[in-house]
């Protein structure tokens, strides 16, 4: 039985908006699924349906063999959740807030204090657990979010988009986290992101979502794979057309399978780049387009994103801005 | 069992956001006394010729409570709202407590905030000498009225809240107030109102509220009156909680 299982699951919001427009899933126990996507593509919206806060227009949701409209309740004592942007309350205490939060779960009251000591002692908050919640720094509230989703030791966990906003060492914080529960524990974990490295890092299979739909899924290996190319990035000047232009040209080249103009560089995905980077050179010289700048790769997640929806991912906040300043 | 355990533990955690943030309590305590105050000394020394009331303090009281529940109680939405914005509501949702426990647990907060202000504001009363006809346990009664009153009426502030999540909005639980007060015997007899308003007074739950807690400290036990009351609070709480539960199932719809 898949611990997730969605069929056409879809949500629509008046007046025309399709968030989330037919998607099939099925996760088996014990996986990490990242679900890769920028802002407005309908992550978060599915997230919101599969743990119960918000009933799909159709299709239908299992978690845990349980669907979730039917057996609602049933379906939220077997799940932790952490959202987006770390919703806890800020005039309680960590261990406050674990405290209610293990009361709310019906977990035994001899077992409490052992657990929540236990929860704040693995997310590295033990010093600050009496601490008001509101002087806690963005790490440190992602940290207690994910102990409030485990209180009651779930086997699933939802977390919608951990990692946005943190800094490297916050990453690496809650990736390790994770990477440890699934590993020791066999907890399955449904992850939205728009960072293509932690998808990449973390997920055992990754299912890229855009305008609501499932363009492509698999391990990021096989993600990777199937673009069956190399891919070469010509940067151009952003002025004239250049892109366009130099899309045109390129896509006439031995080997090409897929040429992508972009603002200020086209990316040409070709076999064997490296022996194909001289007629690429050529190409351009000829029709007189300037470069830049010219680069050969093995296809990365980014590369199938843009193969698959066109355009590259963007993020809210660049990756390794700095957190406010606060002493942990 | 479950629902009453969970809205327990709430009603815990709201009263300790309460306890943390002492200025909202102070500022529901002193603006009703500033007007009992003031009322008080501007028709204080004519209340018994104008309209027949000699113990014009005592007649003041009940409305500085009601004053002083309605700034509490109408507040009630503000908590929410803020767990709303903060997503903590959400992640409240997300567990397994029964859904009527989430407003519960507020509500009875609420009561409680109220029942404490109330007995802040009615010993300031009987200080200044307004006096309780009807005894310790009248005024036991009485807080307790005003705590009931509180549940009934945080229910306003609390069903827009959830259906808003705005806080200029929730905060029209407290503005829904002054019409009320004002269109009940909150300064004078009902006896002297000209027609139009005797008629809106008698149709204003918050009238026999009032009388209720008026009769327990300017002439003891007048069961009737108090039966008036309670019915009054039943009729508000019934249709505020069944408002906050509909609000309540639009934020999953």
């Amino acid at each position: 039985m898949p611990a997730i299982l969605t069929e056409q699951l879809t949500k629509h919001f008046p007046p025309d908006i399709r968030a989330v427009d037919g998607i099939d899933l099925s996760i088996a126990e014990g996986r990490i699924f990242a679900f890769l996507g920028q802002n407005g593509s309908g992550k978060t919206t599915t997230v919101r349906m599969l743990t119960t806060l918000l009933r799909p227009t159709s299709g239908r949701a299992q978690v845990d063999g349980l669907d979730v409209l039917s057996r609602a309740a049933e379906v939220r004592r077997r799940i932790g959740v952490a959202l987006q942007e770390a919703a806890l309350d800020d005039m309680q205490t960590g261990r406050e807030l674990l405290h209610l939060q293990a009361k709310l779960y019906n977990v035994p009251s001899h077992g409490i204090r052992n657990r929540v000591d236990y929860l704040l002692q693995i997310v590295d908050l033990e010093d600050a657990a009496d601490r008001l919640v509101k002087t806690y720094s963005g790490g440190m509230k992602r940290r207690l979010d994910l102990a409030a989703a485990l209180v009651h030791q779930p086997r699933i966990i939802f977390l919608d988009e951990p990692t946005t906003g943190l800094d490297p060492l916050g990453r690496e914080a809650i990736w390790h986290y994770v990477k440890q529960l699934n590993e020791r524990e066999g907890v399955t974990f449904f992850l939205t992101t728009q960072y293509l490295e932690e998808a990449d890092r973390l997920a055992h299979e990754v299912a890229i979502v855009d305008r609501g739909r499932i363009v492509a899924e698999g391990s990021p290996d096989e993600l990777k794979a199937s673009i069956g190319t190399d891919v070469v990035t010509v940067r151009v000047p952003g002025e004239d057309q250049n892109a366009a232009r130099a899309a045109e040209v390129l896509a006439r080249v031995d080997g090409a399978s897929d040429v992508r103009a972009l603002e200020d560089s086209v990316v040409v995905y070709i076999k064997d780049g490296s022996t194909a980077i001289p007629a690429i050179v050529l190409r351009l010289s000829e029709a007189s387009i300037p470069m830049r700048e010219v680069t050969l790769s093995r296809p990365t997640l980014d590369d199938v994103f843009l193969r698959m929806t066109g355009h590259h991912i963007e993020v809210d906040r660049p990756v390794g801005r700095p957190e406010p300043q606060r002493s942990e | 069992m479950a629902t009453l355990v969970a809205s327990y533990h709430l009603m815990i955690r709201a009263l300790r956001e309460s306890r943390r943030q002492p200025g909202v309590e102070i500022q529901n305590i002193f603006i009703p006394l500033f007007f009992l105050f003031v009322t008080v000394g501007a028709i204080g020394q004519i209340s018994g010729s104008a309209f027949g009331v000699e113990n014009y303090k005592g007649f003041q009281l009940p409305v500085a409570i009601l004053q002083g529940t309605a700034g509490t109680a109408g507040m009630g939405g503000f908590g929410t709202v803020m767990d709303i914005e903060r997503g903590y509501f959400d992640k409240l949702m997300l567990t397994p407590a029964p859904r009527l426990a989430l407003v519960l647990g507020r509500l009875a907060a609420d009561a409680v905030r109220v029942m404490i202000l109330s007995t802040i504001i009615m010993l300031v009363g009987l200080v200044m000498g307004a006096g309780m006809e009807a005894g310790i346990a009248g005024a036991v009664v009485f807080v307790l009225i005003a705590g009931l009153f509180g549940l009934a009426y945080s229910g306003i502030g609390l069903s827009i809240a959830l259906r808003t999540g705005s806080v200029q909005a929730a905060q029209a639980g407290f503005l829904v107030f002054f019409p009320l007060l004002f269109l009940s015997p909150a300064f004078a007899p009902k006896e002297v109102f000209s027609d139009w308003l005797e008629v809106l007074a008698t149709l204003n739950p918050v009238t026999y509220v009032l009388e209720g807690l008026r009769s327990l400290v300017l002439d003891g036990w007048q069961w009737d009156k108090l039966a008036y009351a309670l019915l009054s609070i039943a009729g508000l709480g019934a249709v505020t909680l069944s408002t906050t539960l509909l609000a309540l199932r639009t934020r999953t719809a």
